[in-house]
């Protein structure tokens, strides 16, 4: 519960921030996906390879339900066409939230691009990547696979 | 990448360039099209150019490159260049009064340079090839290493080379340190062979009663069919990035040459107290060069331009320097087109064995060489490139440049009777590419 | 001051600077959206290159310090 209230009060001060801008401002609130493994993903549409992470969430998007997996693309462009460009060349079937002031990039201090954050099911981030590895594909699908098969 | 069933196809009627490409490239490397399952596709591009002196040398240069990365950080490069080169090149001998007669580098045959004209060698003629291959992987994900190795072959040159190099990233990337390593061995077959330093060159006016004696006298001018040359090279990096929108590059670079470094083909004329033109002969230079260089780049993107300036010292042990400027800037329209002007200014200080001419009251130096690319000179190049994208998502470049050598004309010799000859001519040059990326 | 003494100079001093400066330089991974751009790659026009280190390197006396000069041209 400590951990919820904590990263509440990571995310929160920026929804207030910005309340009443743009309905672009990412309103990420891991809480509420309690009792789903969040895989919360940073990126960009000049990151070169974010165009091989795509595909791969895709992937997994379709092996796990909506009830166990919630995958979160946060786009980090700072126009939106940048972004929307490169969706039409590499669709996503997954969430997108848009963050062109990179405030949750900051929030979560991401290393690289792209950047993953795995969490459980309680919203406690367990696993962080920065990159996308073809090499690491079975480590990524086998972290998934242990936090959706664990009970908490 | 959904790989073209090519068995079942058709032929290559509607296959666009680059899968053709991709087909002879991977039948080159004697890899099966089919047999892999790595997601890239071969990229590649070509140039076309075209130089020219007026009067002088004209070049014809085509380049193919082909790229394709693997997995997730390795990259192989392949590079095929041929140029053929035709015209005439200033042979060293200062111009004279009267028509001057040479022996051509092969000893066949003779050409005759007009009174008052520089003297030019007009046998230039060769055609060039060259392979170059390099393959790039990390190491761990802050470091990386590039091997490459390079063929060269022409008519009297040949040159085998390898390279490698380690790149570190360091915060977050923001830093990369390199330092790499080249070794080049070449082997100069000159027509005619090897001349002999300061030998006369040996010219038929008659004197010889027998052809035989003529060669007799000819090959005694020569020492070898060839001789070699080693090149070792360091080069170290540091590339940051400053903010945003700027990075700077910092290199230093050492080289060291061993071997036959003169250029057989070129002349020095001995001159009288009248500037009377009394003999001509082989140059030559120190079998050994040894070269610093530090080079400084920055680059930075204004909103619609990326404007980029690099300034190289070099220094070596022939007592050469030379400074650097390169620039340009381009320009970004809307539809992915650009323009991009482009300024080179290069000042060089001759190298310490260079001069025009030897004096016949002179005692013979023990190196000498009146090759114009090693004296006192500046240079200049403007430049302009267009870029554009074509409507299959190709893209396509030309660019134009004049390029003007002026050799500095401080040490003008004050030998009576040259005052109002040309000893160092000006160089002008004009260059035409085209770039295509497919 | 010697050519020597001048390169150990330098290098001192840019060592200096990779050591103390560089971490204050540099930019977060999510704005490098500039800096990805091909244009902005230090080599950027990989033929212009090829090109014009053949033209000048047979054209004067001096060759590399950008990358390998290498050896493998009696071009004139």
């Amino acid at each position: 519960m400590l951990k919820k209230i904590a990263i509440l009060l990571l995310v929160f001060p920026m929804l207030i921030a910005n309340a009443r801008a743009n309905e672009e401002i990412p309103t990420i609130d891991i809480s509420q996906f309690n009792g789903k493994v969040v895989y919360l993903d940073f990126w960009a549409s000049w990151c070169v390879p974010c165009r091989k992470s795509f595909p791969w969430m895709n992937k997994i998007r379709q092996q796990y339900s909506d009830d166990q997996l919630v995958i979160i693309a946060v786009n980090l462009d700072k126009k939106r066409e940048l972004a929307d460009s490169f969706l039409k060349e590499y669709p996503a079937t997954f969430d997108i939230y848009y963050d062109p002031k990179s405030l949750l990039a900051k929030k979560y201090q991401i290393k690289g691009m792209p950047s993953s954050i795995i969490f459980n099911k309680n919203g406690k981030p367990v696993f962080a990547h920065t990159g996308f590895f073809l090499d690491k594909i079975e480590q990524y699908e086998a972290e998934i696979k242990q936090l959706t098969a664990s009970s908490k | 990448m959904q790989l073209r069933n090519q068995s079942t196809g058709s032929p290559l009627k509607n296959v666009s360039l680059a899968e053709k490409l991709t087909l002879a490239t991977t039948a080159l490397l004697g890899a099966s099209a089919n047999a892999q399952q790595v997601d890239a596709e071969w990229n590649y591009s070509a140039s076309l150019l075209a130089y020219s002196e007026p009067d002088r040398v004209s070049a014809t240069e085509l380049i193919v490159t082909a790229d394709k990365a693997y997995g997730d950080a390795a990259k192989l490069d392949l590079k095929v260049v041929l140029d053929s080169l035709t015209g005439a090149s200033a042979n060293g001998a200062i111009e004279q009064d009267n028509p001057q007669t040479f022996t051509r580098p092969s000893g066949k045959g003779q050409f005759v340079t007009a009174a008052n004209s520089t003297p030019l060698d007009d046998t230039f003629k060769d055609t060039r090839l060259q392979i170059a291959a390099s393959w790039t992987d990390s190491i761990t994900e802050q470091s990386r290493y590039t091997i490459a190795t390079n063929l060269s072959r022409e008519y009297d040159y040949r040159s085998v080379g390898a390279s490698g190099e380690l790149a570190w990233d360091f915060n977050q990337k923001n830093t990369t340190l390199s330092a790499g390593l080249s070794f080049a061995s070449d082997e100069i077959l000159p027509e005619g062979d090897i001349p002999l330093a300061f030998s006369s060159m040996v010219i038929d006016q008659g004197q010889f009663v027998t052809e035989d004696e003529y060669w007799n006298a000819f090959d005694a001018t020569r020492i070898a069919e060839s001789d070699t040359v080693s090149t070792s090279e360091l080069l170290l990096g540091w590339t940051q990035v400053i903010n945003r929108r700027m990075l700077v590059q910092l290199n230093y670079g050492y080289a060291d040459m061993q071997g036959y470094l003169t250029d057989p083909f070129k002349l020095l004329s001995v001159v009288d107290d009248n500037g009377q033109t009394q003999d001509l002969v082989y140059e030559n230079r120190p079998d050994s060069r040894t070269q610093h260089s530090l080079f400084a780049l920055t680059k930075y993107h204004f909103d619609e331009s990326i404007f980029d300036l690099s300034y190289r010292y070099i220094s070596d042990d022939w007592e050469m320097k030379s400074h650097t400027i390169d620039s340009h800037w381009r320009f970004m329209t809307i539809g992915g087109s650009f323009w991009e002007p482009h300024v080179r200014i290069y000042l060089q200080d001759a190298a310490e064995f260079y001069q025009p001419f030897l004096a016949q009251s002179q005692t013979t130096p023990e190196f000498a060489s009146a090759d114009y690319r090693i004296g006192d000179m500046s240079a200049m190049t403007v430049g302009l490139k267009y870029g554009f994208q074509l409507e299959g998502g190709e893209r396509a470049e030309v660019r134009l440049e004049y390029y003007r050598q002026t050799p500095n004309k401080a040490n003008q010799s004050s030998v009576s009777g040259l005052e109002n000859i040309e000893l160092y001519p000006e160089v002008d040059a004009l260059i035409l590419q085209f770039n295509y990326y497919f | 001051m010697g050519i020597r003494h001048k390169i150990k100079l330098f290098f001192a001093v840019s060592l200096l600077i990779v050591l103390s400066g560089c971490s204050s330089w540099g930019v977060a991974p999510w704005d490098r959206d500039l800096l990805a751009k091909p244009e902005m790659a230090i080599n950027s026009s990989p033929l212009d290159q090829s090109i014009d280190d053949h033209i000048y390197f047979s054209k004067e006396a001096s060759s590399g310090g950008r990358s390998f000069a290498g050896g493998g041209c009696g071009c004139n």
